[in-house]
């Protein structure tokens, strides 16, 4: 697939809103300071929205709900690596070959 | 350049060094992923160049695939780095009387890792000219970094086989960010009504499932963190 202009207004809008997060307090300097209670609630943002990205994609097959892909297994042996090694290489490596071993290998 | 710059800047580039390393699988993976999404290489360093996030760019490639509309880029990338309105707060005070200009540039280019490794030292420091080199060296080698292995996966990509079901490589780094945040039990359910979330409301138009999973998601990883508290020890 190929993109058109769209691509440069995404890049330049992913930008921005990055500079405004990362800049925010950087820039307002001593005339703002996050409430406590605010802080807390921020921490969970990103572990739910890389789940809302991972998981549909491990728990989907073409758009329907099929929990028995390869995928799964896949993404289940990428967990396995990243809570027992600190090897940064590894689960790209380990998860990757799961996936074309059963694909490839087995046709699944 | 003063002296206490310059010793600063050694400083920080010291302490960051051995992090800096494991930016590099990181850079490579999101130059493919990128090249496995469709974008040319120069769409590819371009990205590199211009957003620099490297979970939000990840995040926003199965969005660009499937056309997603703007604004669900967008509120994605918001809430994908909305850590670092936490990490600009704590930080924020070390950039105290420093130009429009730096202030800017400490904002385009500040990254978890040297926030991570320099951010104490940095708010310790009464040398203003220490603290910029402290935090500029090591930032401006993190960019160089990410810009130089994400160029190497862009250029590499073209010699894998097409066939190697390479966009899996996206999901896969955003499970090993993802991984190491849910070891506390507030965030692991953060993470797991976030992902259900999605899953359930995936038939939802304009995939505002992806929306609904991480709303209901951080609300309840912030509800199970006040019943974690709550409880009687």
């Amino acid at each position: 697939m190929t993109y058109d202009i769209w691509l440069w207004v995404t890049f330049a809008v992913m930008s921005l809103i990055t500079i405004a997060l990362r800049g925010s307090f950087i820039l307002l300097g001593e005339r703002a300071r996050l409430p406590d209670g605010v802080q807390r609630a921020l921490r969970y943002a990103p572990a739910s929205a890389l789940a809302a990205l991972v998981v549909p994609d491990l728990l989907t097959v073409g758009g329907q709900f099929a929990p028995f892909n390869p995928k799964l297994a896949a993404g289940l042996v990428v967990i396995l690596v990243v809570s027992r090694s600190r090897n940064p290489w590894l689960p790209f490596i380990l998860g990757m070959a799961t996936l074309l071993l059963l694909r490839k290998g087995l046709d699944w | 350049m003063n002296a206490s710059f310059r010793q600063g800047a050694r400083e920080g580039f010291r302490v960051f060094l051995p992090v800096s390393v494991g930016i590099i699988p990181w850079a490579v993976v999101t130059g493919v992923a990128m090249r496995a999404s469709g974008m040319t290489v120069f769409e590819a360093m371009a990205m590199n160049f211009i957003v620099f996030a490297g979970t939000a760019q990840l995040g926003a490639l199965p969005l660009l695939v499937a056309g997603a509309p703007l604004w669900l880029i967008a509120v994605t990338t918001f809430a994908l780095n909305l850590r670092f309105l936490i990490f600009s707060a704590a930080i924020a005070p070390a950039f105290q009387g420093f130009s429009l200009t730096r202030r800017l540039l400490s904002g385009y280019i500040l990254v978890d890792g040297v926030f991570a490794v320099c951010a104490e030292r940095l708010l310790k420091s009464d040398d203003p000219h220490w603290r910029w080199g402290f935090y500029i060296a090591p930032s401006l080698w993190a960019w160089a970094i990410w810009q130089f292995f994400g160029a190497i996966g862009a250029f590499g990509a073209s010699s894998i086989p097409a066939d190697w079901s390479l966009e899996f490589m996206t999901t896969i780094a955003l499970m090993v960010m993802m991984v190491p945040l849910t070891s506390s039990r507030p965030m692991l359910v953060a993470a797991l009504v976030g992902g259900l979330g999605a899953v359930v409301f995936q038939d939802l138009p304009l995939r505002l499932g992806l929306i609904v999973g991480m709303a209901i998601g951080m609300l309840a990883g912030y509800l199970a963190e006040r019943g974690v508290r709550g409880r009687p020890a």
